[in-house]
C-alpha cells in the first residue's frame, strides 16, 4: 500500500485510554502490562472482540501507516491488533521494544475497546514470530496474520499460528512468482487476497450480465474472453472466468492498463453477445454492458467506493474459511503466467 | 471455443456468488406509486440495492396509480424523494441516471381494463428495450380495498401468469391481509384464482429485520441454547412489542385496525412462531414455515369465556411520556370519543404440544408505553433447592434469557452471581451482549432485504396463506368477543407499562411482568 491510499481512509473517532512503552522488555512484560492498562480502565473491561490481528511490517512508518488502516477496521472487526516491525540491521542478540495502547473507538454511539502492541523484533527473535505471537492471541478467537507487502514462504513458521493469511496481489503482483508462491500455500492456510475483495464489483457485475435465461446460455460458447489491467489482478479476474467456466486457455487474452476491464464474446442460437463491465477514466464508475445481435442491448452505471485499504480488509475479514472460488482462481491464473 | 454443457447449466449462474443471491433481470411495478409507502420505503430502498449494486443491469421499475403523470414527471418525483430520504448523493448521481432510463409510469384506474393493456404494452416494450427477460414482479402498495381489483386486473390481462417455463411473475402484497379470518380467506380465494401460493409474497417487515432472522440464528446454529428451550427448564415466556408514539396522525385508520390487528395479528404471530418453533429440517421457504405453521397451530384457540378471563384491552389516557405530556386515545384526531378501539393488548396463551405444555406465554403490545421495545424474554424455573439461607438469596431471581428485537438488539442472559465481599450474599445480574458491538456492518433495511428475496425468488421471509389463516384464526376470537362487547374496555395512562388488568393477569399465575 502507498503513503496516498492510506491517506484517504475516512477518519473515526478514536481515543486513546492508556498507554504503555518500554525498550528491551519480554513478552510477560508486555502482556502483564496490557492487563494491568485494562483493569484500570472502566471502558476498557468490556470487550467483544472477534479476532486477534498480527501485522507484519519493515519500519516503525509502515507500522504506524497500518495501524491507521487498523483502527477504521476497529469499528467494524473489534480486535486486538499486534504489529511486529522487523528490524533489518544485524543484530546477534535478541530484543523487544514494545508499546502498548487501549483504545477506544466510536461508532453508532458505541464505544468499542480495541487493544494495539506494537513489538519491534531485533536480532534473531524476528526469526521466530510465533513465539511472539501465541502469547497474544485471545482465547479461542481466530488469529489473522496481514502481510501487507509480501509472501511468506511455505516453511514460515508463523503460519503455524494463522488461521487465515492476508496479502495483496496488486502490491506483489509485479513480482514474476508472486502468484506460484501464493498458490503453493492454499493447502497450509486460508488465504484472504485484498485484491481478490477489490475486484468484487467487477465480479459482481459481470457475474450479473448472466442472470437471466436469456443470457445465461451464452456462457455455454464463449469465443474470447480479454482481461485487462495490473499483473496479479487482471490474473485473478481471467482465472475466475476461466475456472468458472472451465475455459480454455487459448480464447483468454490478458493486456496491461492502468484500469480494469473485462470483455466477453460468445454466441447462442446463431447469435453473438458482447457482454463488458469496464473503468474508463478516473472517475469511480465502472460501465456494464450487454449487447446481443438483434436483441436486447443495455448498460447500466455502477458507482465504485473508494478503495479504502480498511474497508477491504473488513470486507475480507468477515470470512474467515477457505474461499474456493478464489483458490480456484489463482490455480488456474497460474496457466495465464508467463 | 469452450462448450462445455455442465459448465453453464441454465439453471445456475456459473459466474454467480452464491453468498451474494444476486437478482434477476425483471420489472418491479409498483401499484400505488405516488403513494406513501413508495415514497418512504419502496423507492429508497430500490435506491440502495442500485447503489449496492445488488439490481441486475436488466432492471426497470414501472409505476402504475391514478395521478396523472409522464415517464419523465415519475422520473423526477422518485428523484426528489430519494434526495429528500438522505439518498441520491453526488456519488450515487451515476448510478441513478443510468438506473432512472428504465423508469416508466402508467396511469389509469386500476378497476379499468385499459389500465391494464397499457401495463402489458410497456412491459414488453421493456423486454426488448431493456432485457428484462419477461420477469415480473408487482408490488400491491395500496390500500388494502383495492387489492381484489388490482389482482383481478392482473389475472384479466394474462399477467398473473407467467409467460414461459423461465421466466416469473410474483406479487408481493402488504399487511393487512384481511381484516378477519373471513376476508383473509375471501382475499386468498381472489389471489389463488390469479396465483399460484408459490407466486404469491405476503411481506410482513417485521421478518426483514436482522434482529428477527437472527431468533433464528441463536436458537438453531447454537448447541447451548436449544436443550433449554423447552418446558423443562423454561417457566413462562413474555413477548413485549411496546411503542412510545400514540396514533400520530393516522387516528381514523387506527379506529378501523387497533392494537390486535395491526401488531398481534401480523408481527406479535411471527416473532412467536419463531419462538416457539422446531428445528427446522432446511432452511428454505417451506422447511421454515412449515414449522411456523406447527407452532401457530398448538397455540390455544380461546372461547368467548377465557377472552374474558385470560385477554385485556386497553386504551391510554392523557400521560406524560418522555418529559412531554400527551393527549388521550380519544382526544386524537380522527378518533371517536367514545371510541372501544384497543391501543393495548394484553394475552395469555396456552401452547399445546410436547414442548411448551405447561408454559404459559404472555403477550402484550401496546402504544404510548413508556418506551420503544421489541423483545422476547424466556423466564426460567427457580432452582429445585437453594443450599443457602434465605438473607443471602434476597436479591436473587429466577435466571431469564431475553432476546432484545429492537432498540440495542442483542441478548440479555440475567443469572446470580456473588456479591464481591466477606459475606455470601448472591443477587441477580445482567450479562448483555450487543450485536451491534460484535458486528459493525451496516444493517440492511428490512425493505431492502426483502424486495431482493422478492425479486430472487426467496420466500423464507414471506408468509403463506396457511401462517395468515392460522394466525387469524388465535385474534378471531378475541375479535368476535370485543365486538359483542363481551370484554371491558381498561384505561392505562400514557407512559405507563400498562393498565392494572394486565398485572392482575400475570399475578393470578404468581408472576410478573418484566420492565423492558
Amino acid at each position: 500500500m502507498t503513503q496516498t491510499q492510506a491517506a484517504v481512509t475516512p477518519s473515526v473517532p478514536f481515543d486513546t485510554i492508556g498507554s504503555w512503552e518500554a525498550d528491551n522488555v519480554t513478552a510477560a512484560q508486555v502482556e502483564r502490562a496490557l492487563s494491568e492498562l485494562r483493569r484500570h480502565e472502566e471502558r476498557a473491561a468490556l470487550r467483544t472482540s472477534v479476532l486477534t490481528l498480527v501485522i507484519v511490517v519493515g519500519s516503525a512508518d509502515e507500522a504506524s501507516e497500518h495501524l491507521d488502516v487498523v483502527r477504521h477496521l476497529g469499528a467494524r472487526h473489534p480486535s486486538r491488533t499486534l504489529v511486529l516491525v522487523l528490524n533489518d540491521e544485524e543484530e546477534t542478540e535478541s530484543r523487544l521494544d514494545a508499546a502498548v495502547s487501549v483504545c477506544v473507538v466510536e461508532r453508532g454511539g458505541r464505544q468499542i475497546a480495541v487493544e494495539e502492541m506494537v513489538i519491534g523484533c531485533h536480532g534473531p527473535a524476528r526469526y521466530h514470530l510465533d513465539s511472539l505471537v501465541l502469547p497474544f492471541t485471545l482465547p479461542n478467537l481466530p488469529v489473522a496474520v496481514w502481510l501487507p507487502s509480501s509472501i511468506p514462504s511455505k516453511g514460515d513458521p508463523l503460519l503455524e499460528t494463522a488461521d487465515r493469511v492476508v496479502v495483496d496481489t496488486r502490491v506483489v503482483g509485479w513480482q514474476a512468482d508472486a502468484l506460484s508462491r501464493l498458490h503453493s500455500l492454499i493447502h497450509r492456510v486460508a488465504i484472504t487476497d485484498l485484491s481478490w475483495w477489490r475486484l468484487k464489483p467487477w465480479r459482481n457485475l459481470f457475474a450479473g450480465l448472466f442472470e437471466g435465461h436469456m443470457y445465461r446460455p451464452f456462457l455455454r460458447d464463449v469465443h474470447n474472453l480479454e482481461v485487462t489491467g495490473h499483473p496479479g489482478p487482471r490474473h485473478l479476474l481471467a482465472g475466475w472466468v476461466m475456472s468458472r467456466l472451465d475455459l480454455p486457455r487459448s480464447v483468454v487474452h490478458l493486456g496491461d492498463a492502468e484500469h480494469l476491464s473485462i470483455k466477453l464474446v460468445a454466441s447462442h442460437e446463431g447469435r453473438r453477445g458482447r457482454f463488458e463491465v469496464v473503468r474508463k477514466g478516473e472517475e469511480r464508475v465502472i460501465d456494464a454492458s450487454v449487447e446481443i445481435d438483434d436483441g436486447p442491448s443495455f448498460q447500466q452505471k455502477v458507482q465504485i467506493g473508494e478503495e479504502w485499504q480498511s474497508r477491504s480488509l473488513a470486507d475480507a475479514l468477515g470470512h474467515m474459511g477457505h474461499n474456493e472460488t478464489y483458490e480456484a482462481a489463482l490455480a488456474a491464473a497460474m496457466g495465464l503466467l508467463g | 471455443m469452450s462448450s462445455n454443457p455442465t459448465a453453464a447449466a441454465d439453471d445456475v449462474n456459473p459466474l454467480a456468488d452464491p453468498e451474494d443471491r444476486p437478482a434477476p433481470p425483471a420489472v418491479f411495478v409498483i401499484f400505488g406509486a405516488s403513494g406513501d409507502l413508495t415514497s418512504r420505503k419502496l423507492m429508497p430502498a430500490i435506491e440502495r440495492l442500485a447503489v449496492r449494486r445488488l439490481l441486475p443491469p436488466g432492471f426497470a421499475v414501472v409505476g402504475v396509480a391514478r395521478t396523472e403523470m409522464t415517464d419523465d414527471d415519475f422520473r423526477e418525483r422518485m428523484r426528489e424523494l430519494v434526495e429528500k430520504g438522505g439518498g441520491g448523493g453526488p456519488e450515487a448521481r451515476h448510478v441513478w441516471d443510468s438506473f432512472v432510463g428504465a423508469f416508466r409510469y402508467v396511469a389509469g384506474d386500476y378497476d379499468d381494463a385499459a389500465t391494464f393493456d397499457r401495463l402489458k404494452e410497456v412491459l414488453d416494450e421493456l423486454d426488448r428495450e431493456r432485457g428484462t427477460a419477461e420477469n415480473r414482479l408487482f408490488y400491491l402498495a395500496t390500500p388494502p380495498s383495492t387489492f381484489p381489483t388490482v389482482i383481478n386486473g392482473l389475472k384479466d390481462r394474462g399477467l398473473s401468469r407467467s409467460s414461459s417455463e423461465n421466466a416469473f411473475s410474483r406479487i408481493v402484497i402488504e399487511k393487512p391481509y384481511g381484516h378477519d379470518l373471513q376476508s383473509a380467506l375471501e382475499l386468498d380465494r381472489v389471489v389463488h384464482e390469479a396465483f399460484d401460493e408459490n407466486q404469491v409474497y405476503r411481506i410482513d417487515h417485521y421478518l426483514g429485520k436482522e434482529t428477527v432472522q437472527n431468533v433464528l440464528a441463536l436458537r438453531f446454529a447454537n448447541a447451548t441454547y436449544e436443550p433449554i428451550w423447552n418446558r423443562r427448564y423454561v417457566d413462562h415466556i413474555q413477548v413485549t412489542v411496546a411503542e412510545s408514539l400514540g396514533v400520530e396522525h393516522r387516528g381514523s385508520f387506527y379506529e378501523q385496525a387497533g392494537a390486535l390487528r395491526d401488531i398481534v395479528q401480523n408481527h406479535v404471530m411471527q416473532v412467536l412462531a419463531m419462538t416457539l418453533m422446531e428445528p427446522p429440517v432446511t432452511f428454505d421457504a417451506d422447511g421454515i414455515r412449515d414449522e411456523k405453521v406447527k407452532a401457530l397451530k398448538a397455540v390455544e384457540i380461546l372461547d368467548a369465556e377465557k377472552v374474558k378471563t385470560q385477554v385485556v384491552r386497553a386504551q391510554y389516557t392523557r400521560g406524560w411520556v418522555g418529559g412531554e405530556e400527551v393527549a388521550g386515545y380519544r382526544d386524537e384526531e380522527g378518533v371517536d370519543p367514545h371510541s372501544t378501539t384497543e391501543t393495548y393488548v394484553a394475552m395469555k396463551l396456552k401452547v399445546d404440544n410436547w414442548r411448551w405444555a405447561g408454559v404459559p406465554v404472555y403477550v402484550r403490545t401496546g402504544k404510548r408505553l413508556p418506551k420503544r421495545v421489541t423483545e422476547v424474554a424466556l423466564q426460567f424455573h427457580k432452582v429445585p433447592h437453594l443450599p443457602f439461607h434465605l438473607k443471602q438469596v434476597e436479591d436473587l431471581e429466577a435466571d431469564s434469557l431475553v432476546l432484545r428485537i429492537q432498540p440495542d438488539e442483542g441478548i440479555s442472559f440475567r443469572f446470580g452471581a456473588k456479591i464481591p465481599g466477606q459475606a455470601f450474599r448472591i443477587r441477580s445480574v445482567s450479562m448483555d451482549f450487543f450485536y451491534g458491538a460484535a458486528f459493525l456492518e451496516e444493517t440492511p433495511d428490512a425493505y431492502e432485504r426483502l424486495l431482493l428475496d422478492a425479486l430472487s425468488g426467496d420466500a423464507t421471509l414471506f408468509i403463506r396463506s396457511d401462517e395468515v389463516q392460522r394466525a387469524w384464526r388465535i385474534v378471531d376470537p378475541l375479535l368476535q368477543a370485543w365486538e359483542n362487547d363481551d370484554v371491558p374496555v381498561a384505561k392505562y395512562e400514557a407512559g405507563t407499562w400498562g393498565p392494572r388488568e394486565a398485572d392482575e393477569l400475570l399475578e393470578a399465575d404468581g408472576r410478573r411482568w418484566r420492565r423492558p
